[in-house]
């Protein structure tokens, strides 16, 4: 990358691009184009965990005023079903609806209802009656199904070293359950889209993460050829992970567009994104960690039981963490998945990572108690270069600094090691880290640049199918323009989320931005290069876009580019590291408690814009302090619906639950990475927030807390951990 | 939503007289609209009584003051003369939902806030409070939320306001008018009702029935009072338990004592075991655990909420002693 003195390129605190389009009501979200003529479809959803439908009435239904049709199993396009039994569910999956009187789990889709206007949509489908058949063996019981465990395709057991052998070699072991809730995406934008089929072509504005695989998913549910699919996503609300496969709803509006004749628009409700969406598993976790007197570790195990539907199959790897943080030589993590009547679970922002680390760095700080050790030292002390797992270098790693750098902001020093030795009043006072650690991937990227010189100013229109899903993808993206073709970022137009642009891999598993930054500097890079090369101009000759076009007698010009993961790529392992801190103030009697610090380092790679990473961060710790304080989803033992359905229930943290937040990059150069020097920041944020606050309250109260969310009702119920002074 | 009919109220009287069986008066409908989005509602009329009166705050011959019942919470939480002589009621309401829904509700419907019992609002589930005869799923479903003391076998929601909490712990009464234009008083310890057999019946209004006032006795409880609440976070949650204790002290013992429990019954429940023991006692640490003891010596908690015994407990001893040291 040459040097810029360019204010508005790469690295540069410059505000969004899209910002003033936001805040404007301009930038437009799936739901929000002008599409004339359309009409609203409403969603009805099964109230059985398992079973079958035995009737349906319509009649009623179908006598409103506005109603269009009401689509069931009965009367609904034939779809391509799996080709095996129970799938591995995809970002690209099909998405099969209505394809039988089968229900699979409370809240699925078991009709549609096609009207005018939205509030007819609504009223009409209550009005559709069903009557079911329910099947008694419907598994919505967790506790209750063990026993029905099974190894799912991948990841079932991974081992190396002799776990027994680290057993015994320990001094001290330490082994305990810990429990994450279900969770839900929930981002602020709804699941929505507007479809239009027409002629055997479908349009839709979808609020997706991946438009390529929105595009795959509709073409294989419908069976039509890819190229006759097009989806827009220009603006998305959010994802979480939720966004990256495509739900049912679309393939449902594909359809009513399809039998109606006209554009359909559906918007998932708020209720519905806890049946309709994916979800994040419950995970039980089962930790044994050995360690010698010094520190050293000498075993590590993480068993996992989860669930997934009775359909497809999902696990998120809870127990990555576990394989590659550490240097262990023993390690060893199982994987077992309960056939559930509950929808599949997918991907919610750091899946694994956010959950496996709360296991992992709770088990670890419970091995430095025993061991006397000061837990930021033990984790120290086990530090490694290389990840044990995959057998290969780290590309970087500034873990150890990450600790180093953190304790000394945060004032860790000041840490009493007995539980329940800082107090204040009715307050008892507690510290805690952890270590974090996210995948960094990155992928093969398309990217198109349009140059237009206009007196003497040159104008770059950069266009790719990426997606914003209110990360700053834009932003970013318009920098590296900058950076590139030396020109101010005014002077640069993105063009995103149209799958008629070039293919990227979308925003999700903190892929993005290394990706898209990457496969724009191609297409700038191809740009000025051609234009050099078409005038014989010396490839490390100086001289401005503006003067290349004009060299070439051109006033428009266009370039495309591409980047992918170099050949040395497979030889490293690429991942952002962090480190975090809390100070957490329990009150001693009613429960409830106070994050009243976070410090949170991270060494992520090149920083594109530290105003959005900055962003990104405190997003992610907001979401693990969700995680520690109050996420969860319950489900009714008696009738497997979630008794959570608003966000009235779903705890999400509120300002007030929030604390001082200090976030630090640390500088990082990692060419291996790729080109840029970019990692993923998406996610590291979140990963292992939960456990330092648990292990805050831990140092706070001497209670152990293993079951998230850590509540008011569960904080007066624990005990003392043994060996704790009262 | 179903179709309804919207009447617009331009007095007490077109309000009155437009009301049926089948309707339902309309003040900020933060709960109302909710729960009719839900199909949990389904009233065929909505009085919007937003025009009527009853939006001030007056002195009342008790030397207390009467707060109208379509003000706002935030007006009348906000208060000069509320927060200084009922402390306890508007910290109470200053607790509740977030500042946009406090906007919004008005003080007469506060008072009628449904149960945010999960079974209630599913139209799917058993719930006899929405619809007679269908059971209690909560009864041996999830029942962390819900009541350890006065619950049927018809019903085990709890009341969630805390306005009402405070209400309940300083004494007030309630102004409704009949529909044939005669106003009657309620004890507020008498508004709100057990679920009994007919759980359907949050409170002893009558068909028709508009709440137009709220009457407070001369202030008892301005120098010392708390009004304690546990949550899951730190706005927007409804009351694990909650706690409003209002202190009258002279001579170094307790005179005068309000003290109420919310998130524990079907309406906020006063403690009178406790508030009768504490009469005429020094405020000590001994004394605020003993009355705790006896204000929980009567739960009965389910699989899910036996956590309330030693919350409850706790947070009895913890809002006396905050009355009690409170610097005014």
């Amino acid at each position: 990358m040459t040097k810029t003195i360019n204010a508005s390129g790469v690295g540069n605190a410059i505000d969004r691009v899209e910002g003033h389009l936001k805040v404007m009501g301009k930038a437009k979200y799936a739901t929000e184009f002008p599409i004339e003529n359309k009409v609203y479809a409403q969603g009805i959803n099964s109230t059985i965990a398992k079973g079958e439908i035995v009737s349906i009435d319509t009649s009623e239904a179908e006598k409103l005023e506005g109603v269009l049709k009401v689509i069931t199993y009965k009367n609904a396009e034939k779809l391509k079903s799996f080709d095996e039994d129970m799938p591995t569910l995809a970002t690209d999956s099909i998405a099969p609806v209505l394809q039988s009187n089968k229900v699979h789990y409370y809240g699925e889709y078991v009709g549609f209802v096609v009207a005018e206007t939205f509030e007819q949509a609504q009223y009409a489908a209550r009005l559709v009656k069903y009557e079911y058949k329910k099947d008694p063996s419907a598994v919505i019981d967790f506790d209750k199904s063990r026993s029905k465990a099974y190894k799912p395709k991948e990841d079932a057991n991974y081992s190396r070293g002799n776990l027994e052998k680290g057993l015994a070699e320990a001094n001290e072991v330490v082994e305990h359950t810990y429990n994450t809730p279900i969770e839900h995406q929930h981002p602020m934008e709804l699941h929505a889209a507007i479809v239009n089929w027409e002629n055997g072509k479908v349009t839709a504005y979808a609020s997706q993460q991946i438009v390529e695989d929105a595009i795959i998913a509709i073409s294989g549910t419908f069976q039509i050829p890819k190229k006759d699919v097009r989806v827009i996503a220009a603006f998305v609300g959010g994802g979480f992970g939720s966004k990256l496969n495509l739900e049912r709803h679309v393939i449902m509006a594909v359809m009513a567009s399809k039998m109606v004749g006209r554009p359909v628009q559906v918007t998932v409700t708020r209720t519905q994104m806890f049946t309709n969406t994916s979800l994040r598993q419950h995970n039980e976790q089962k930790l044994q960690v050995g360690a010698k007197k010094d520190g050293t570790l000498t075993a590590l195990s993480h068993e996992i039981l989860s669930h997934t539907s009775t359909t497809q199959e999902f696990q998120e790897p809870c127990g990555m963490v576990s394989r590659m943080l550490y240097n262990v030589a023993n390690a060893k993590v199982t994987q077992r998945l309960i056939p559930m009547n509950i929808q599949t679970p997918f991907s919610m922002r750091a899946p694994g990572e956010a959950t496996g680390s709360f296991a992992l760095e709770s088990a670890m700080d419970e091995m430095a108690w025993k061991l006397k050790m000061d837990p930021l030292e033990f984790r120290i002390k086990n530090d490694t270069q290389t990840d044990l797992h995959e057998k290969r270098p780290f590309s970087s790693r500034l873990l150890v600094e990450c600790l180093r750098i953190g304790a000394d902001k945060f004032g860790w020093k000041d840490r009493k090691s007995e539980p329940r030795a800082n107090k204040n009043g009715n307050w008892l006072i507690g510290y805690g880290v952890s270590a974090a650690s996210r995948n960094s991937p990155y992928k093969e990227t398309h990217a198109k640049v349009k140059l237009e010189l206009v007196e003497d100013k040159v104008h770059a229109t950069l266009q790719m199918d990426a997606t914003d899903i209110g990360t700053g993808s834009y932003t970013i993206i318009a920098q590296t323009v900058s950076e590139y073709l030396k020109i101010p970022v005014k002077q640069v137009t993105v063009e995103l989320g149209d799958s008629d642009f070039p293919v990227t891999p979308g925003s999700g598993g903190s892929w993005g931005a290394a990706s898209y930054c990457n496969g724009a500097r191609a297409a700038c890079e191809n740009a000025i290069k051609t234009l050099k090369k078409n005038r014989s101009i010396a490839e490390d000759e100086e001289m401005a876009v503006s003067e290349l076009l004009k060299k070439n007698q051109l006033t428009n010009f266009e370039a495309e580019g591409m980047a992918e993961p170099s050949a040395e790529f497979e030889n490293y392992s690429i991942f952002s590291f962090g480190a975090n801190f809390s100070e957490v103030w329990v009150d001693k009697d009613t429960g409830m408690y106070k994050i009243k610090r976070m410090v949170n380092v991270g060494a992520a790679g090149k920083i594109l814009n530290p105003k959005t990473a900055y962003g990104q961060i405190i997003g992610g710790l907001t979401m693990g302090a969700g995680m520690a304080i109050a996420e969860q989803t319950r489900v009714e033992p008696n009738f497997g619906n979630f008794i959570t359905r608003s966000f009235a229930d779903y705890h999400v943290p509120v300002n007030l639950d929030m604390a001082n937040i200090d976030v630090i990059f640390l500088p990082e150069e990692d060419k291996i990475a790729n080109k840029m020097g970019i990692k993923g920041i998406g996610e590291l944020g979140i990963t292992s927030v939960a456990a330092s606050i648990a292990n805050a309250i831990f140092n706070a109260t001497g209670k152990r807390m293993r079951d998230l969310p850590i509540t008011p009702e569960k904080l007066i119920e624990a005990g003392l951990e043994p060996g704790v002074t009262a | 939503m179903r179709p309804f009919t919207f009447t617009s109220a331009n007095n007490k009287d077109q309000a009155l007289q437009a009301s049926t069986a089948t309707s339902y008066y309309l003040a900020g409908g933060t709960n109302l609209v909710d729960l009719m989005k839900e199909d949990v509602e389904r009233p065929d009329q909505l009085i919007d009584v937003n025009k009527l009166d009853y939006k001030e705050i007056t002195s009342n011959e008790n030397g207390g003051l009467t707060l109208g019942a379509m003000l706002s919470n935030s007006e009348t939480a906000n208060n000069k003369e509320v927060r200084m002589k009922y402390p306890l009621l508007s910290m109470a309401m200053l607790s509740a939902a977030t500042a946009q829904i406090r906007n919004m509700a008005s003080n007469g419907g506060n008072l009628l806030q449904r149960t945010r019992c999960p079974y209630f609002f599913e139209t799917s589930m058993p719930c006899n409070k929405r619809e007679p005869g269908s059971g209690c799923g909560a009864l041996k479903g999830m029942n962390a939320q819900h009541a350890i003391f006065g619950y049927s076998d018809h019903c085990i929601a709890t009341h969630p306001s805390d306005m009402c909490v405070a209400l309940a712990a300083i004494g007030a009464i309630v102004e409704v008018q009949k529909p044939n234009g005669a106003s009657r008083m309620i004890e507020f310890t008498d508004f709100h009702s057990l679920p009994g057999d007919q759980p359907e019946k949050d409170n002893t209004l009558m068909q028709g029935e508009l709440i137009t006032a709220i009457h407070l006795g001369k202030p008892e409880f301005s120098d010392h009072y708390y009004y304690l609440k546990i949550r899951e976070r730190s706005s927007y949650a409804f009351a694990l338990i909650s706690v409003a204790a209002g202190l009258q002290l002279k001579d170094g013992v307790i005179k005068k004592i309000g003290l109420a429990m919310g998130g524990v019954a079907h309406k906020p429940w006063k403690l009178t075991k406790a508030e009768d023991f504490l009469i005429g006692k020094k405020p000590t640490e001994e004394n605020f655990e003993e009355a705790a003891e006896l204000a929980m010596k009567d739960a009965k908690p389910f699989e899910g909420n036996k956590y309330k015994i030693q919350m409850g407990k706790n947070a009895i001893v913890r809002a006396l002693t905050q009355a009690f040291e409170r610097e005014v």
